[in-house]
């Protein structure tokens, strides 16, 4: 059950520029469990977001390998699902459109595929709003049909990228819970990055804190809370304290980096 | 509410028109102005009349005039879109293809369709060839610029969030590619359809052999008949209003004004 | 690293004249080898060769250029002027405002080149008329523009300003122009392209005139003279870049770009 579905063996990634070199992740050797939620956290520019690029298939790894089910990952495909910071919804096709997307795309009939998007925009709470273009729609109802949309072609791991960055403190709140329970449903693997230690202890299984420019794998911390989990636990609090230490002294190793 | 607001702007909007329009119509009546060169208002729309009636049973000389440059703006529009287009996506996806054509256009697309006209007459004759080709070109170059731009503007994220569900190139290029261009393409049609009618109007006046509303224009001005020359104006205006509004108005509000990708009124 | 900006600069020019070069060079060979008739088209030598015939030699080409040059200047300055001041004053009243938007913008949509014969009939055939139907082709345009451009300022800023204790010529001066910069630049730039038209049009339309670089290509058709007509083409089209890319470019750089004001009226981003 927690065999490794995703595994990253001596990861490099170093990007180019005219006339720069940088290295933002350094020899990261990591496993992702099956059925787990995994939360990677970090200071900014510790290379959490390229990590899940490559994951994705966004970027290639300059050395190293990350084996997906024991295959290495070479491109982008439906195997993983992707929720964006900025959502990332095709304007010009209705909230079924979107959903209905990949489905369609992977050799589903239109009426099965329709079939199935409309559970899924059930389970992210949208029953009502599948004909809706997605500039009527808020922040938060964006985000959650972006996550029934990577849900609906049943992707082996689930990446999502600062999904509820651009939200409100009250909407990402409850997205949270959302996001939470609509995992509760189907224990994919699910690869979080978020810079909220609140979030990543309420969401996580497991944390992954990366160290600031080039990242490389700091900490790994079990949340062994039991869900539904409330903010406000002793134990829930221990494992902030905890994550929360490790992640302040890498905030100000990038902050000496980079002064303002 | 909503219904009293509107209509009191149009109110508003005809005053200045219907203002000018009677003061004029007295002015020109009381010979305070000369009515040779500014014939009243209603000796206008008169003459225009006449012009309308003469010639039918079978055909209406105005209908006639009308009819001849519409068809022109027609082929003109049909052939500088769809080339347009065409090239446009050439252009986005190969870059030598990019490199070679871009200083080209952007030396000629500037140029006014009216310095092209009279070495295009000297290979294509005057007549209907000319000005359509003319008209081609001015509709081609504004949907050529607004399709690379468009295709280039696109967000990064919608080309990712496609790939990671598994759709080919192709499919990229169709499905996503293509309705986020859109937006900028309508509006290069749009700024294409000005530019078209302006040229081809433009151009018969010295490239039209007998019909068209540019060569009512020229000619009526050749034989000082003012009242014509504003009646054409008055056509040319009512003529675009019609065409704006059928066609990209309505191709725009069908698409992009539904995506909630265009503002509702532009500069 | 100025070595490799000049290259890189180099680099670009080479690029922008290259598609040239090749079509020359394969336009010349066709005419030398006759596999087209160079009655219709002349070839680039011959092209060339006009045009330091009118340009070094009779200096006609100067002649030419300069009447169309000062014309465009004299036509297009009127308008810009009156254009921005006329657009500012009627978007201060906002009744004014709702009255006249309607009545411009169904007034730029009149084909520059219709003017002309309301001119000619009324003003003659000469420069007047000429300078007039520039006026009219761009007055229009930048007044629509600066209108526009008022009306969508963000009503925070002005309130901030209100706040602040600027009211009226004022506020417009300080804050409602610059605010409004990137509109008013959209209509200068067309109403530049408008005015071209007008020039070139009214130039050919209008029998009195003598020089103008329109004048020039319209009198070359009695001659079949293809040569000179491109000439003056060419001509045209390096003037608009010019000064398009030299002029406006340039304030828009010091202005809208420095400010970072560039996308004022965009398309609702995809969030």
């Amino acid at each position: 059950m927690n065999k490794p579905i995703v595994e990253i063996r001596n990861l490099n990634k170093t990007f180019k520029s005219d006339n720069q070199t940088l290295l933002a992740l350094e020899d990261i050797n990591l496993s992702i469990p099956q059925g787990k939620f995994v939360v990677l956290i970090g200071p900014s520019g510790c290379g959490k977001t390229t990590l899940i690029n490559l994951i994705a298939g966004f970027e290639k790894p300059s050395s190293g390998s990350i084996l997906l089910e024991g295959k290495p990952i070479e491109k982008p495909g439906p195997d993983r699902g992707f929720v964006f910071q900025d959502y990332a919804l095709f304007p010009w096709k209705t909230v079924l459109g979107n959903v209905m997307f990949g489905l369609v795309n992977n050799g589903w009939k239109k009426e099965e595929a329709r079939e199935r998007a409309k559970e899924f925009i059930h389970m992210v709470n949208l029953t009502g709003f599948e004909q809706n273009f997605p500039h009527t729609l808020s922040g938060g109802m964006r985000q959650r049909v972006s996550i029934a949309r990577a849900l609906a072609y049943d992707p082996k791991v689930l990446l999502m990228d600062e999904p509820f960055g651009a939200l409100d403190a009250q909407t990402r709140k409850h997205m949270q819970k959302e996001l939470a329970d609509v995992w509760e449903k189907t224990h994919k693997t699910v690869v979080f990055i978020t810079h909220s230690v609140i979030e990543a202890v309420y969401l996580a299984d497991i944390i992954v804190v990366m160290t600031a420019r080039p990242g490389k794998v700091k900490a790994i911390i079990d949340v062994d809370v039991p869900r539904p989990r409330k903010y406000t636990e002793e134990h829930y609090l221990e494992i902030r304290e905890q994550v929360l230490s490790h992640l302040d002294a890498e905030i100000e190793k990038e902050q000496m980096q980079h002064p303002i | 509410m909503k219904v009293n607001e509107n209509n009191w702007q149009r109110f508003l909007a005809v005053i200045p028109i219907a203002v000018f329009l009677v003061s004029w119509e007295y002015l020109a009546k009381y010979q305070i102005i000369n009515a040779h060169l500014f014939p009243q208002p209603t000796q206008i729309i008169r003459s225009l009349a006449t012009l309308y009636s003469k010639g039918q049973p079978e055909n209406s000389e105005l209908l006639m005039h009308i009819s001849a440059t519409l068809k022109r703006l027609l082929l003109s529009f049909t052939f500088g879109v769809i080339g347009g287009i065409l090239v446009g996506c050439l252009m986005s996806i190969n870059q030598k293809f990019h490199s070679f054509l871009n200083p080209i256009i952007s030396l000629f697309m500037p140029i006014p369709g009216m310095a092209l006209a009279p070495l295009v007459i000297v290979w294509l004759g005057f007549g209907d060839p000319t000005i359509i080709f003319l008209g081609a070109i001015s509709v081609f170059f504004p949907v050529v610029f607004n399709t690379i731009a468009g295709i280039k503007s696109i967000n990064k994220q919608l080309i990712r969030a496609g790939q990671i569900m598994g759709l080919s190139q192709i499919k990229i290029a169709t499905q996503i590619y293509f309705p986020w261009a859109l937006v900028h393409i309508l509006n290069g049609v749009r700024i294409g359809l000005a530019r078209g009618w302006m040229t081809i109007v433009a151009v018969e006046f010295i490239a039209a052999s007998n019909w068209g509303i540019g060569y009512m224009i020229w000619n009526a001005a050749e034989y000082l008949r003012a009242d014509v020359v504003y009646g054409g104006i008055l056509v040319l205006i009512i003529l675009y209003f019609a065409i704006e509004r059928i066609t990209i108005r309505n191709l725009e509000n069908k698409t992009v004004v539904r995506w909630g990708l265009l503002s509702q009124k532009n500069g | 690293m100025n070595n490799n900006s000049a290259k890189a600069t180099l680099q670009s020019i080479l690029q922008t004249i290259y598609p040239f070069l090749v079509i020359g060079v394969i336009w010349e060979v066709s005419v030398q080898l006759n596999w087209m008739p160079s009655s219709n088209l002349s070839s680039p030598s011959i092209i060339l060769q006009r045009f330091i015939d009118v340009a070094f030699m009779d200096g006609i080409l100067w002649k030419h250029f300069l009447s169309s040059f000062t014309r465009l200047v004299i036509g297009f300055s009127l308008a810009s002027v009156l254009g921005l001041i006329t657009g500012a004053l009627l978007s201060m009243q906002p009744l004014l405002n709702k009255m006249f938007e309607p009545v411009i913008n169904l007034l730029v949509s009149v084909p520059t080149i219709a003017w002309v014969p309301v001119l000619l009939i009324t003003m003659g055939l000469g420069d007047k008329t000429v300078i007039t139907t520039i006026f009219l082709g761009s007055y229009f345009v930048i007044v629509y523009n600066t209108m526009r451009g008022i009306e969508i300022v963000d009503k925070n800023i002005i309130n901030a300003a209100h706040s602040m204790g600027v009211h009226g010529t004022k506020l417009f001066a300080k804050v409602l122009i610059p605010a409004s910069f990137l509109s008013i630049l959209t209509g200068l730039r067309l109403g530049l392209g408008y005015a071209w038209r007008a020039l070139v049009g009214g130039e050919m339309l209008s029998a009195m005139i003598q020089w103008g670089v329109g004048k020039m290509i319209f009198q070359a058709r009695f001659w079949n003279d293809t040569a000179t007509m491109i000439v003056g083409i060419l001509i045209i089209g390096f003037s608009v870049i010019l000064i398009d890319q030299v002029m406006i470019n340039y304030i828009e750089k010091i202005t809208v770009y420095r400010w970072g004001m560039v996308n004022q009226v965009e398309e609702s981003n995809l969030e």
